[in-house]
């Protein structure tokens, strides 16, 4: 029932062997995995496939969806679930936090010089064109403090393992990162359709990521942590995330609002209740920088809260994260961060980026539209994978259209190798068959860095896809991290 | 030169509206060749102003209003003091060109030197170059005040011949535009040539015996160019000349987005007239 070998889900064209997550090689399981596999088996696959149906059926009585867009009809959908999951050990963990605490100190540092002096931009280490014609730029934001220096209080990084078995880093989520809600319900039916298995391995909580987000936001507070009033401002039910937004509110124990609950009257933020106005000092803020304030950005913007960049300038309520955060998860500035982390920790980056080229870069241009069915090409202000061709996945006609684009707007788009990702065994339709997974995780900013252990595995449902985004036909798994390898 | 500059703005809806906010950029830069000595805001119905120095260094002022009302007035009051410019180098300067390209690797100098909101490249503005002989042969300093007089030749100043938000295309075909249009057009060109460009909003002080088609009453707009050694310089295609004492600097920016002199947003289902009144008159001093 397990099977013996995995062969390479990615489809016929020529990659790398993928890393495989449970088998180091055929019908030998990597040792975190063994009491997996041995389990798994004295359950069997009819069994398996009860407790995958009692977990959908979870999914479901919970209302836990999201929203696909780009299609006419159905567009909510629950967000598939892969019972089986995948655990990462102690030693694969205690790297990733420290690559992540890393990534997000520099990354912090970054924004702040990047809104101040722009040091590194004059030392020549990142050209001012990348910076000034990232349409997430906020020029608003240049000379504005915000509380403890800190622009990022929610990251999420996805990263990806290479064949090698080392992670590297695929992009940055640093405005408004989802998906934290499926990594928190994922761990709550994993225990109740797995207790065994569950009990059987050390795993450390994520239970606590609500209560650790609300300590970041009373850290960044511009008052005693203990009198700052905090809502999670969202941009309503048609939003794709808005079962998380009411999700968090709700863990976190503060009020789920929408722009039109919010006024700004002389520089200060209320929030009106039935009891009158309430005073606000921190908004975590789920609505994109774009929509947040019609007096600062997009004039046309319903969702947004009049004046709160003039409350917010004036040091009276804390957006996070703060706006302007996106210039620098900007896939083509992507590219720099391990220059980004030199530059201002003198330190080398511990977790590696995926090999980037810049369409902004003659040579590396020429490369790329050469290579365009071996490599995966990305608009730079996107997520979510949208605005993305997959080279060997693509058709002639497909690969014309981005080189056109390519062409026209070198700077909009970058090229990476098409990643063998690694695979994790997962329960399809009653086989374990492999599948391509990635790994969302979360790093919470106050006063020093959290990094919750945990995340969210994504994974490509389809065979031999390597697009794991749920907008795109992906589903997840929940992410085990271990406090210890079960045989050491 | 000493000025006492008046600004009023009323708006006035159809409908009861209400938490109506405005952002004014009215207050004359302490720059350059200029210091605002005093300034006074007042809004009917009263409200509480506040302000910050934005990152182009423009005094905003802002303030809003939570009752019902269907009537706005703003009225700016500032006591200005303006000094000639020193006057621009006569001699040409070869190396010129050379220091301006220097400037393009300044990150201080990047929003001047690249296409903007409304003063973007077109094939219409190249061809406009091109008939009038804007490229980069003499000084740049040359080269702008050709420029200024090619535009001033070319548009005629018809106020109301085009909303502020007119692209500098249509100012070109139809050859008429107001002082945005001209001061949209002359960055465009400026920065086509890699001259770092910027816009002003501000005033202009007319003298009874002046025939400057930019009419009483109302703001003015302008560019100012880069140009080496000499610093900024203020080029008036509108009025065919360079700025001067008679020019009162408010806000600067890459166009006139930047730089409005009033944005505001309220509540209601009403439509908004507005209706704007500046008085420049000169000051004696003490």
């Amino acid at each position: 029932m397990v099977p013996q070998s995995l062969e390479s889900a990615a489809g016929g064209h020529v990659l790398d062997t993928p890393y495989n997550e449970m088998y180091e090689s055929a019908g030998a399981p990597r040792s975190h995995y063994r009491i997996l596999q041995d389990r798994l088996k004295e359950l069997g696959t009819e069994e398996i496939q009860r407790r995958q149906q009692a977990a959908d059926l979870s999914f479901l009585q919970q209302g836990i969806t999201f929203t696909v867009y780009g299609e006419k009809t159905g567009t909510e959908r629950i967000f598939p679930y892969d019972v089986l999951p995948r655990i990462v050990t102690a030693a694969e963990w205690d790297v990733l936090a420290r690559g992540m605490t890393q990534r997000i100190t520099a990354l912090n540092l970054f924004l702040h010089d990047l809104y101040h002096d722009a040091k590194i931009i004059a030392d020549g280490i990142v050209p001012a064109d990348l910076v000034y014609s990232c349409k997430h730029y906020r020029r608003e934001m240049r000379g504005i403090d915000p509380p403890r220096g800190n622009y990022l209080t929610v990251v999420g990084t996805d990263l990806v393992r290479t064949p090698d078995g080392r992670f590297a880093v695929l992009e940055d989520n640093l405005r408004v990162p989802s998906g934290v809600s499926y990594m928190l319900s994922n761990r709550q039916v994993m225990k109740r359709v797995f207790p065994n298995i569950f009990r059987d391995y050390d795993v450390r909580p994520i239970d606590h990521y609500g209560q650790e987000l609300l300590a970041c936001l009373r850290e960044v507070a511009p008052v005693s942590q203990a009198a700052a009033r905090i809502v999670l401002l969202s941009p309503g039910i048609y939003n794709s995330a808005y079962f998380e937004h009411a999700f968090l509110a709700r863990q976190m124990g503060i009020q789920l609002v929408e722009g039109r609950d919010l006024v700004v009257h002389d520089n200060i933020v209320y929030e009106r209740t039935t009891a009158g106005l309430r005073r606000v000092h921190v908004i975590y803020r789920r609505i994109d920088d774009d929509f947040i304030d019609p007096m600062a950005f997009r004039e046309d913007s319903m969702l947004g809260v009049p004046g709160l960049m003039n409350a917010y300038r004036a040091g009276n309520v804390t957006l996070a994260n703060a706006p302007g955060t996106g210039v620098a998860d900007d896939k083509a500035v992507y590219a720099y961060v391990p220059e980004i982390i030199r530059y201002y920790l003198k330190e080398d980056p511990i977790v590696d980026n995926v090999e980037t080229y810049l369409m902004t870069r003659p040579a590396e241009r020429d490369h790329a539209l050469k290579n365009l069915d071996k490599l995966v090409v990305k608009a730079v202000g996107e997520s979510g994978g949208y605005g993305m061709l997959i080279g060997p996945h693509s058709t002639q006609t497909q690969r014309d259209e981005f080189r056109e684009k390519i062409n026209a707007h070198p700077r909009n788009y970058i090229a990476q190798p098409t990643l063998s990702l690694s695979v994790a065994p997962c329960f399809l339709e009653g086989n374990i068959e492999p599948r391509h997974i990635d790994l969302r995780v979360y790093i919470l900013f106050g006063a020093h860095a959290r990094i919750i252990p945990g995340g969210l595995t994504r994974v490509a449902l389809r065979k031999g896809s390597l697009v794991v985004n749920s907008s795109q036909g992906g589903g997840s798994k929940d992410t085990w991290v271990l406090n210890d390898s079960p045989d050491s | 030169m000493l000025y006492r500059i008046r600004h009023v703005t009323a708006f006035q809806y159809d409908q009861p509206i209400r938490e109506s906010m405005m952002e004014l950029r009215m207050r004359p830069r302490s720059d350059a060749g200029q210091r605002c000595l005093e300034f006074d805001l007042s809004t009917l119905p009263a409200a509480h102003t506040r302000s910050y120095t934005d990152h182009l260094g423009n005094v905003v002022q802002h303030f809003d209003i939570p009752g019902i009302h269907d009537r706005l007035e703003v009225t700016a009051a500032a006591l200005v003091e303006t000094h000639a410019a020193a006057p621009a180098p006569t001699a040409p300067d070869p190396a010129a060109w050379e220091q301006l390209d220097a400037l393009a690797d300044r990150a201080e100098f990047w929003d001047w030197l690249h296409p903007s909101h409304y003063a973007i490249p077109s094939e219409r503005l190249s061809a406009f170059a091109e008939s009038a002989g804007l490229r980069r042969d003499a000084d740049p300093l040359t080269v702008l005040n050709n420029a200024r007089e090619a535009l001033h030749a070319h548009v005629r100043y018809d106020r109301g011949s085009t909303r502020v938000d007119s692209p500098i295309d249509e100012c070109l075909e139809k050859q008429s535009g107001v002082c945005q249009d001209f001061a949209h057009a002359f960055i465009a060109l400026a920065r086509g040539l890699r001259i770092p460009a910027r816009y002003v909003s501000g005033y202009l002080y007319h003298r009874t015996d002046d025939a400057e088609p930019t009419g009483h009453g109302a703001t003015h707009a302008w560019a100012e160019a880069f140009v080496p050694h000499t610093g900024w310089i203020g080029f008036d295609p509108s009025n065919n000349t360079v700025a001067g004492d008679r020019h009162i600097r408010v806000a600067v920016g890459r166009d006139y987005k930047d730089v409005p002199p009033n944005r505001g947003v309220f509540k209601g289902a009403a439509n908004q007239t507005m209706d704007v009144h500046v008085d420049v008159e000169r000051a004696r001093g003490d």
